[in-house]
């Protein structure tokens, strides 16, 4: 008894903890000032005004991160599915040496894979335009369709398969009519992790973009050395609903323990 | 880092597709396909990250970025210093230390604190741990720059914590007590009033929240597919909680407590915004001079790729010794 209650305080301890700088930096979003006050000063929702529509700065920046974010979870999950289809398909080890790599980028520290991406894109030629923005994305955040699409396959009921294959079903249509039904979820969580990182990345964004555009996180760090603005506590606020949005979603649409590797016997 | 690592790609899995039938130019096409993969994941994935390898072995042409070479002198300068041997420094090696120091103590304290979490929270109801992995979810998706900023809000001097500890009158009182004067010696106060910017114990609190969520979020399969009844059939045999907790919970967990702690440590080794924000110039890491050698004022690529390498190369060692602590010990699952 005395352990449950030390347990629950725990618990709300450990929520208070982790939603407090956030309760924070967005409450100050409704300051009337220039400067960050908490508690904010003069509520107001004009920031919110600024952030959205009137402010170029950060229009525009909001508006390339919503192109880089759609743009590369797309890219990512299309070339996603087949590396994780071969790789249920045919189990072989050059498939799953593929898989890995493709999740490599994911592993290194960001750092790292965001000097070479740089390095990269200077030689392409592609530094500092959207495009590479996108692609690179893409390619760092890969893993996680191929985490989650994997892990759908791998839930598609065998009896299904089998009963595909003694009606005579060609590959073609137990793909249409078993596999990507039942993968769907999986595909659409898979894109919006990626969706989600994405439009929160910074340091890869950096390198990749050569202050020749912004994005969202971008326009805050360079804005960091002139101290903060209630503007960017906007952005805050727009971020942690797009995320929390999406993952509800997920939640509410797909299997968020099982994604997250709960076990499946308990309910 | 994150699932990806938790989940063993390949023919292990739990259903495998049966062999459907197909036909020569399915056969044909797929391999095309296949093809066009690997050239897009070695393209895209493997090229940057050995370029990197590359340039850290260029030469840096005063004034005019750098040329391909084959020389030593990025690795030379990063252990004894660009003059030597006329004088050496170890200023690179103090960031690499600094870089492990931060990442080896914030990713320790995320797991200690992380596990009773995620413990007690696998063994709510599946709607409640629902709610939980949204949360979760959204602060660890919610980017470095705004966490940096909401706890730059909450310690710096002018605002949040110090100001309250004035306001209240928590400051007179620890120098009342003398705490004060201890405060003092950790660097977390100045003669007027606490502070906590910069000081480590702000860096590695911010770094430590960071990586709080991946924490709870790694150990939570191993903890979901942790036998209640285990810990049940302990405590019907009279044991106490702690003793459960030790010798039941404990050693089941002991692989991916081990494996999430390295993860955590290996994504803080590239941690940059906080550090810039809540160290001290002196106390800063690797990531940091990497960042201003490729894109700051000390431009100078190859010097910063050979750090970038150096950070590989570290974080590949404790995976490694890592690996080797989780195979060699007797009772591993």
């Amino acid at each position: 008894m005395m352990l449950r209650v030390l347990g629950t305080i725990f618990m709300s301890l450990a929520a208070v903890v982790v939603a407090l700088p956030i309760v924070i930096v967005c409450s100050a979003a409704l300051n009337g000032g220039r400067t960050m006050f908490f508690p904010p000063q003069d509520s107001t929702l004009a920031r919110f005004g600024e952030f959205f529509i009137s402010e170029p700065v950060w229009t525009r920046a909001l508006t390339n991160s919503v192109i880089v974010a759609l743009g590369a979870a797309t890219l990512s999950v299309l070339l996603a599915w087949p590396i994780a289809y071969r790789l249920w398909k045919t189990g072989s080890r050059a498939s799953a040496l593929l898989a890995t790599f493709g999740s490599i980028p994911f592993a290194v520290p960001p750092i790292v894979f965001g000097v070479g991406l740089g390095f990269f894109w200077s030689f392409l030629g592609g530094l500092g335009t959207i495009p590479a923005g996108i692609i690179s994305h893409a390619v760092l955040f890969l893993a996680l369709p191929l985490v989650t699409i994997s892990i759908g396959l791998q839930a598609i009921d065998r009896a299904h398969l089998d009963a595909a294959a003694t009606m005579g079903a060609t590959e073609a249509v137990t793909f249409r009519t078993i596999v990507l039904p039942q993968t769907l979820p999986y595909t659409i969580s898979g894109f919006f992790f990626a969706l989600v990182l994405s439009f929160n990345e910074f340091i890869v964004m950096f390198f990749v973009s050569a202050s020749a555009f912004a994005t969202v996180t971008l326009q805050i760090f360079n804005s960091l050395r002139n101290g903060y603005t209630p503007t960017m506590a906007v952005a805050a606020v727009a971020f942690i609903t797009v995320s929390i949005v999406v993952f509800s979603a997920i939640a509410r649409w797909g299997d968020l323990p099982r994604l997250m590797g709960a076990d499946q016997s308990r309910t | 880092m994150t699932v990806a690592h938790d989940l063993a790609f390949g023919p292990t899995g739990p259903t495998r597709a049966t062999e459907l039938p197909t036909g020569v130019s399915a056969g044909r096409v797929g391999r095309a396909v296949q093809g066009v993969l690997w050239a897009v994941v070695l393209a895209f994935c493997l090229v940057p990250l050995i370029l990197v390898v590359v340039i850290s072995f260029g030469h840096k042409v005063e004034g005019a970025g750098w040329e391909w070479a084959l020389t030593l002198e990025n690795y030379q300068r990063f252990i004894v210093g660009a003059n030597w041997p006329a004088e050496s420094t170890s200023l690179y090696l103090g960031q690499l230390y600094w870089s492990m120091r931060y990442a080896v103590v914030a990713s320790l304290l995320a797991v200690v604190t992380a596990l009773p979490f995620t413990y007690l929270m696998t063994r709510q109801s599946r709607r409640a741990q629902a709610v939980w992995l949204v949360f979760l979810l959204a602060t660890l998706s919610l980017s470095e720059v705004f966490i940096v900023m909401g706890w730059d809000i909450i310690l710096s001097n002018n605002s949040g914590l110090p100001m309250l500890f004035a306001a209240s009158g928590l400051t007179d009182w620890l120098k009342e007590t003398g705490w004060f004067d201890v405060l003092r010696d950790w660097g977390l106060a100045n003669p007027r009033n606490v502070k906590f910017k910069p000081s480590e114990v702000a860096t590695v609190l911010t770094l430590s929240y960071l990586v709080w969520p991946y924490a709870v979020i790694l150990l939570y399969p191993a903890l979901s597919r942790l036998d209640p009844s285990l810990a049940e059939a302990a405590r019907t045999m009279g044991a106490r909680p702690w003793t459960v907790a030790r010798t039941v919970i404990l050693p089941s967990v002991r692989l991916p407590l081990i494996g999430t702690t390295l993860l955590l440590f290996v994504f803080l080794l590239g941690a940059y915004v906080a550090i810039t924000v809540f160290a001290d110039p002196s106390q800063h890491t690797t990531a940091v001079s990497v960042y201003e050698h490729v894109r700051g004022s000390t431009l100078n690529a190859p010097f910063g790729a050979a750090q970038s390498v150096i950070l590989l190369i570290t974080a590949t060692a404790f995976l490694v010794i890592g690996q080797r602590l989780t195979r060699k010990s007797p009772g591993a699952q």
